[in-house]
């Protein structure tokens, strides 16, 4: 037999013991019923006294007895029988209205109705019992069914751990005075090694001294042991020992198998998320691993491409500069000066990159007027948009925007550099918002050479744009769109490419929800 | 266009841009003092006190807050912070310590001038003051509470005026939300920054500025606001 079945079977206490927590008048009930239906029968005997001829009578009577013994114990079913033999007696026999016996059949009568109650009482009270054991055992079942289904579903040792302790603490009869669990670091925890710590506590705050875990750890076997008023038992697997769990004042060895066989299921479970994690953890590190080598190339070409117009520039002028024209000088310097600020605009996204891959990017939400951005951003890239033709039409439904304004600027700067790099000279970039309903739509269209079809989406995949590196980007590394995407996901919002119109260009369009659109001031700005 | 021999303090730890601030600074006819250290430059302020201090904010032995904070305790000399990109939060807390102004590393020679101008002549000013502010294309009178924009009158709300008249009596220097809203609406409406964007527009409106290519008012993004000068 399983422990689970052990634990399900087991009796529990019997509705006739009653618990003491119940009112004692809770236990005249059934005496009170058996009076009432004793009187009930009387009652129908009399009032329907053709209905029942001398001899059935006594057939009511005993009728009455076996319902009150079906539905209450032995107590009840006794009093009901001796009654109605005495209103039988009373009412119904010779002499009328007189206790005494004539006949002998009505002595048997009595021992007939005494007979019955006992039998049936007792049958009664053995089947009520059967069916609150059944219901105990079915509550127990459905309690570990749940059990099972909260370990099945936890995705981590904590919810296991709390699946764990949540069911110790309901253990059928008196639950553990405390519970503790320790846990080893990593799953590799071999027994003897250093103590587990502690991770889960509930219940008193009993003292419970290390060299007491530390001894129960190391004489860690698959039987639990008993340690002063702490009862031990491992969490462990057959690929090994996880932790220790410490009951207090569990007496009953009913009690401790239920608790061993929680603790087995639990450290399967255990195990499990452990494997999970395990496995997660190799996959994130081998992919980190490919990402570092990418960025690393693409760095390293990024910011020596900049730099190295920046010492030409610098060391020809140095050597040669006196024999330069000043237009010429001028060129190089511009060339210098150009080239430093590419390099700071590289730098800048390196550094947002690694701010929202380590998820410490902050929101630090405002009003914010999408013209100021817009501003912000053309100003910005004065010189890269030297030459390109840029029109901005926001439409006055759209309301002031609930964001942090310096990340979106930065992602409209992301994707003015992009289409400013695909444009041909002279080209045209459009920047259009609109409100569409509670979210405001800004598109950027350029008249570069567009972006294919299945490319559209993996553009803004930082590991695909860092891998891609350079072959497809004339310039830049091509973290721009990622961080852009990551800055815009950040606030709710979606970026997403798509064709340009009459086949020309790319349309980048980028949805932020208004957030707070409803307390958007109005319009005179005075309270 | 300068006053010759103005003095300016700068300290900053890296050579290189010591450097290059004082070649330019003494092309255009400043005097120029030196400081590596924090401690050096508040000795140098209480010695020789400079017309302005350029300061940087990540200094090898004294935490840049602290400079402004221990100048402030006894001198109402300009700062001009320079600060590295990226963290507003450190300019808004420099500004609020008592600084005038900041430029962000790496910044070109052009802006750290504009700055440095707008500042002495603020100091000038506060020597003789007037009511009178004139710049390109905008005139404005404090007492009588006159605007005017290329000679046309202008007439705004209180509000718009409060605005204008903070921002004209900066002269350029940057006005942080904080201090725009504690000025215009007092205190208690520190956070409220949609009042003041709302205002901004509707005064950029009447004032015939376009937004995306500002004349007068310019927005500096997750700061506050300054005039262009």
């Amino acid at each position: 037999m399983t422990p689970q079945a052990a634990i399900a079977l087991k009796p529990m206490t019997l509705p006739s013991a009653l618990p003491s927590g119940r009112h004692p008048l809770r236990l005249l009930v059934p005496y009170l019923f058996a009076l009432v239906v004793v009187a009930i029968t009387v009652a129908s005997a009399f009032l329907l006294p053709w209905l029942f001829p001398h001899a059935s009578r006594s057939l009511l009577f005993l009728t009455g007895v076996l319902v009150v013994a079906a539905r209450s114990s032995l107590g009840p079913s006794l009093l009901a029988s001796f009654l109605s033999f005495l209103a039988f007696n009373f009412f119904f026999t010779e002499p009328v209205h007189t206790f005494k016996v004539a006949d002998d059949g009505d002595v048997t009568t009595l021992a007939f109705f005494l007979l019955v109650s006992a039998i049936s009482g007792n049958l009664a009270s053995r089947m009520r019992q059967e069916m609150a054991e059944r219901r105990a055992s079915l509550e127990r079942i459905s309690q570990l069914y749940a059990f099972s289904r909260r370990l099945a579903s936890a995705a981590g040792a904590d919810e296991v751990l709390d699946a764990l302790t949540d069911q110790l603490a309901r253990l059928p009869g008196a639950p553990p005075g405390a519970i503790r669990i320790f846990l080893t670091a990593t799953s590799e925890g071999p027994p003897g090694g250093s103590p587990p710590r502690e991770t889960r506590r509930r219940g008193d705050d009993l003292a419970l001294a290390p060299a007491e875990i530390q001894a129960a750890w190391e004489r860690h076997g698959p039987e639990p042991v008993q340690r002063g008023p702490w009862l031990f038992l491992p969490l462990a697997t057959d690929r090994g020992a996880l932790g220790l769990v410490a009951l207090a004042d569990i007496q009953d060895p009913e009690q401790r198998e239920s608790a061993r066989s929680l603790c087995y299921q639990a450290a399967v479970a255990l195990d499990r998320t452990r494997l999970v994690t395990d496995l997660a953890g190799a996959r994130l590190a081998a992919e980190t691993e490919q990402l570092r080598a990418a960025l690393l190339s693409s760095v390293s070409h990024d910011l020596r491409t900049p730099l190295a117009a920046i010492i030409g520039s610098a060391t020809s002028l140095l050597e040669y500069g006196a024999a330069f024209s000043p237009e010429d000088r001028r060129d190089l310097l511009t060339t210098v000066a150009n080239e430093a600020q590419h390099l700071d605009r590289h730098i800048q996204n390196l550094l947002d990159m690694t701010r929202l891959g380590q998820g410490t990017l902050q929101l630090k939400r405002d009003w914010v007027d999408l013209r100021d951005l817009i501003a912000g951003a053309l100003a910005r890239l004065k010189e890269v948009l030297a030459g390109l033709e840029v029109e901005v039409r926001i439409s006055p439904e759209v309301p002031l925007l609930w964001v942090h304004g310096t990340l979106i600027e930065q992602a409209l700067v992301n994707l003015l550099d992009n289409a400013a790099k695909f444009s041909p000279a002279g080209g045209r970039i459009a920047i259009q918002a609109e409100r569409d309903g509670q979210e405001v739509v800004i598109d950027l269209h350029d008249q570069g050479p567009g972006i294919p079809k299945e490319e559209r989406e993996r553009i803004f995949d930082m590991f695909y744009s860092v891998s891609r590196g350079d072959r497809a980007n004339r310039t830049g590394s091509g973290l721009g769109l990622a961080i852009c995407r990551g800055m815009i996901a950040a606030h709710g919002g979606q970026i997403q490419a798509l064709p340009g119109e009459a086949g020309w260009g790319t349309r980048m369009r980028l949805r932020l929800p208004l957030v707070n659109a409803e307390i958007t001031p109005q319009p005179e700005g005075t309270p | 266009m300068t006053t010759p021999a103005e003095t300016l303090l700068i300290v900053e730890d890296e050579a290189q841009i010591r450097k290059f601030v004082r070649i330019s600074l003494e092309a255009q006819g400043y005097q120029v003092l030196e400081a590596r250290l924090g401690e050096e430059g508040l000795a140098t302020c209480l010695a020789s006190p400079p017309h302005l201090v350029i300061l940087d904010l990540g200094l090898p032995d004294l935490d840049g807050m602290d400079f402004i904070r221990r100048l402030r305790a006894w001198s109402t000399l300009p700062i001009l912070v320079l600060s590295v990109r990226a963290s507003e939060t450190e300019k808004i807390q420099a500004l609020d310590a008592g600084a005038n102004d900041y430029v962000t590393k790496p910044f070109g020679i052009g802006e750290l001038m504009a700055r440095i101008r707008v500042l002495l002549r603020k100091e000038e000013r506060r020597a003789t003051p007037s009511a009178q502010f004139s710049f390109p294309g905008l005139r404005v009178d404090l007492a009588r509470r006159e605007v005017e924009v290329d000679g046309a009158p202008v007439s705004l709300s209180r509000k718009e005026f409060a605005l204008l008249s903070l921002l004209v009596a900066s002269q350029g220097q940057v006005l942080t939300h904080e201090r725009i809203l504690r000025e215009v609406w007092g205190a208690g409406h520190q956070e409220d920054t949609h009042y003041l964007r709302v205002l901004v527009g509707n005064l950029r409106q009447k004032l015939g500025d376009d937004p995306m290519r500002p004349r007068f008012i310019l927005t500096v993004q997750g700061v506050g606001y300054r005039l262009a000068v």
